[in-house]
């Protein structure tokens, strides 16, 4: 634990202290959380805290905590509206509107908020600044919550992660005997904490448990594997659907076109797009650099721990946060995480 | 109030514009609310046309071709006959009213049949007053969530997976080992113990395929990318391990030329059913009439007793609703559909190269992720798959959003089964409403 983690105020709380806390924060704010939709669970607008699912375990979603889809929908949606485009005869206009709503994201957990920051180094650290991104993200305090345990699918902490990680919220809260350790990691987390109402404490938040961590292949290791014959073996179930990208917290391919709104309107819009798509890569002429799904797939697993790592400058991390969603919603039964170990196998 | 519809009529430039023309000619009135779009036939009128209108903001959508008997390409208004009510069902089903949409017939001479229809049809839509089909962006929010009847539990019969497992690998390593096919296309169980598909190239390899209550997946679909000639090389023949549902499949591609008969050895296996997350029957199991494949060179297992056929009481409880409410609901559906197309990849008769609502220089849809595309979307590809549904449900469970897909396939499937007596995949027979005349279709 470094020093600043230790120097970190805590306070405890009890549920309906939390709750209370909430509600007031919904009344200035959006607030968003894990809610129940027909039968579901996903990241939605609560006008209540009573409208947020605490622990709603879902066919769909194996891990009692975690929404279907990632926090990533919430700084990244499906389809925005870069700006539309007004053509009269004399002139053609451009307008932009900017998202400006301040945001709390409350139960957002670990593997998300680093899935968060992995999507910062490149649409706010990187030159230029994506400006629909950023308004959405400077605006956002992330109120996280620890998981207490690893769920069927999780790795988290093989991909350097912990179910109790406070790294990459704003206020961190602990599940304690009867109600939360609160944490303010940073300033502006701090800043929605009622200082006074609240009793402070020294204590220190209760570990989370897990086990069976699993080696990863090293970034500097995945060269070698490019023209393995495993890729068209592995990928021969894959089905080249979305979902995949679309649950995971670090997909962020998206393709832009224009298109009508009325005669002389038009818009342009920004959507999500993924590379596991047969179109995906295509280029004028038709030619498929990645006619194949293995080199698909494979493009897949390269740019999680190859790729987006070396590009945008991570480190030894990868951009994968061991979340699990992929291996839930593959229809086919494709895993990560039995690639990865294939991989580290001595061939 | 000072509404004034918009309505839409596609005419057949042989009869039914001609009407129209001879309706001005004689000086008789027609509403000014007909927007009328000149077509060579009314089969010409394909159901992305009709839904496109409504799209744009159409109040209502009329189609006036030639009386049957008198198309001028002698079956085009045929078609339109058979495939264009199918559309109406699904519209209505997603929630239109009825009366906003109509097909009749107007001949050239008709000139007061004309403006009667149109008069007709127009104060029809009138009455209704504005269409709610096109949603302005940000123009829905969620109301009340109106929630499906939980489905049935049904406790999965007991199996005999062992024997029906040796079976399997014994036949996929004669087959392998006597080169008689190249690949075996059945299922394993993963790393997590999750049983999904599986592909066996050597006698080795057949150890690692299974049967168990959870073969979910319709593995027909991996046929035609499977069998697709790649080179100069005709690909090798493929064994692949069938269900009863995934059988009608392997018809269904049959009788759309994905591939030949003696191209796939298919090892049909007796079937109880299959369950979902929950431990259950699913849900088309409850309902499902065939246990034997239809089509099979080896028959693995025995007939199954018969089993209960259980109730559609989802389908049933949608029927009831009042189209508002049945829009709201599709709406609360499709709300949250990512547009990951993991439907249209399990699917098995999803099989197009490109997929029309993927194109890039697509007309009928966006490319946004917004509730309008999505909806075209599902509604576009249930009216494909209308009397090509086998009913695997494989959409439905590849759903990583839990939308229940299957309710538009299984009312198409029933509409179709009404109309024209057609199963999908029961026989080597394309979709009725592809084909134009009965008997027309002839087998080679």
């Amino acid at each position: 634990m470094s020093k600043s983690n230790s120097a970190r105020k805590r306070w405890l709380i009890s549920q309906a202290e939390l709750e209370t806390w909430l509600d007031g924060l919904a009344q200035a704010r959006t607030l968003i959380a894990p809610r129940q939709v027909s039968g579901i669970m996903l990241y939605r607008p609560v006008a209540r805290s009573d409208e947020i699912a605490w622990h709603g375990q879902t066919p769909k979603s194996a891990h009692a905590g975690r929404p279907v889809l990632s926090v990533k929908e919430i700084f990244f949606p499906p389809t925005e509206r870069l700006f539309t485009i007004q053509k009269t005869r004399q002139e053609i206009r451009l307008e932009e509107t900017f998202p400006d709503w301040e945001t709390v994201v409350f139960g957002i957990r670990p593997c998300d908020a680093r899935g968060v920051k992995l999507l910062d180094a490149l649409f706010l650290d990187t030159n230029p600044v994506d400006s629909f991104y950023a308004r959405r993200r400077w605006n956002t305090t992330l109120i996280g919550l620890a998981c207490k345990e690893l769920g069927p699918t999780c790795f988290c902490t093989s991909v350097g992660g912990a179910p109790d990680n406070a790294h990459d919220m704003d206020i961190m809260l602990y599940e304690t005997d009867g109600g939360y350790l609160a944490e303010a990691v940073t300033e502006k987390g701090r800043y929605l904490i009622p200082g006074g109402k609240w009793k402070e404490t020294t204590a220190s938040p209760q570990q989370s448990t897990y086990s069976g961590q699993f080696p990863v292949p090293e970034k500097g290791k995945w060269p070698e594997h490019f023209n393995d014959e495993y890729w068209l073996k592995i990928s021969e179930r894959c089905l080249s659907c979305r979902a995949c990208a679309y649950v995971c917290p670090t997909c962020r391919c998206f393709a832009v076109r224009d298109e009508m709104l009325a005669p002389g309107q038009f818009e342009r819009i920004r959507c999500w797009d993924a590379c596991a798509g047969e179109n995906y890569r295509r280029v004028a002429g038709g030619h498929k650099p990645r006619a194949e799904k293995g080199e698909r797939l494979r493009n897949r697993f390269f740019c999680k721990f190859y790729y987006y790592p070396e590009q945008y400058g991570l480190g030894a991390a990868s951009a994968c946060t061991g979340c699990g969603r992929c291996i839930e919603v593959c229809p086919a039964g494709v895993d990560i995480t039995e690639v990865l170990m294939a991989l580290e196998k001595p061939a | 109030m000072n509404y004034e519809p918009r309505i839409i009529a596609f005419l057949c430039t042989w009869c039914s514009y001609t009407g129209a023309d001879t309706a001005g000619i004689a000086r008789i009135k027609s509403p000014a609310n007909i927007r009328a779009i000149r077509v060579p036939c009314s089969g010409r009128v394909s159901p992305e046309l009709v839904m496109r209108a409504f799209d744009q903001g159409a109040d209502g959508v009329l189609v006036l071709g030639c009386h049957i008997g008198e198309c001028h390409y002698d079956t085009g208004n045929h078609r339109a006959a058979k495939r264009l009510p199918i559309l109406h069902a699904l519209m209505q089903f997603a929630g239109l009213e009825p009366e906003r949409f109509h097909l009749d017939w107007v001949s050239a001479s008709e000139g007061e049949r004309f403006s009667r229809i149109a008069t007709e049809f127009t104060e029809a839509v009138r009455a209704l007053g504005p269409v709610a089909w096109r949603i302005a962006p940000g123009g829905w929010q969620a109301a009340a969530e109106s929630l499906l009847p939980p489905e049935k539990e049904v406790p999965m019969p007991a199996l005999d997976c062992a024997g029906k497992t040796d079976a399997i690998r014994a036949k996929a390593k004669e087959l392998l080992t006597s080169r008689e096919v190249g690949c075996v296309i059945g299922y394993e169980v993963g790393p997590r113990g999750r049983t999904r598909p599986a592909f066996a190239y050597s006698a080795e390899e057949a150890d690692r395929l299974v049967w168990n209550p959870d073969v979910s997946n319709n593995l027909a679909s991996y046929l035609p990318v499977k069998l697709k000639p790649k080179g100069k090389e005709p690909p090798k023949k493929v064994a692949v391990v069938v269900k009863s549902c995934d059988s009608r499949a392997v018809n269904v591609l049959l009788a759309e030329n994905q591939f030949t008969r003696d191209q796939v050895h298919v090892i049909g296996v007796t079937c109880e059913g299959v369950r979902d997350g929950s431990g259950s029957l699913q849900v088309r199991c409850q309902t499902c009439s065939e246990r034997i494949p239809v089509v099979y060179d080896t028959l693995i297992g025995e007939p199954p007793a018969a089993v209960q056929a259980g109730a559609v009481a989802r389908a049933d409880w949608l029927e009831k609703l009042p189209p508002r409410e049945r829009m709201e609901f599709w709406l609360s559906q499709f709300d949250r559909c990512i547009r990951c197309y993991a439907c249209r990849q399990a699917c098995p008769m999803c099989n197009c190269p490109i997929c029309l609502y993927e194109r890039d220089d697509s007309i009928w849809v966006g490319m946004g992720i917004g509730l309008n595309e999505k909806r075209t979307f599902h509604l576009g590809r249930a009216y494909h798959l209308a009397g090509r549904c086998v009913g695997c449900n494989e959409c439905e469970r590849a759903c990583p959003m839990d939308i229940p897909i299957s309710l538009l396939n299984q009312k198409l499937a029933g509409e179709i089964e009404k109309t024209f007596g057609h199963r999908a995949g029961l026989i080597i027979a394309p979709s009725p409403i592809v084909t134009v005349l009965s008997g027309e279709y002839k087998e080679g």
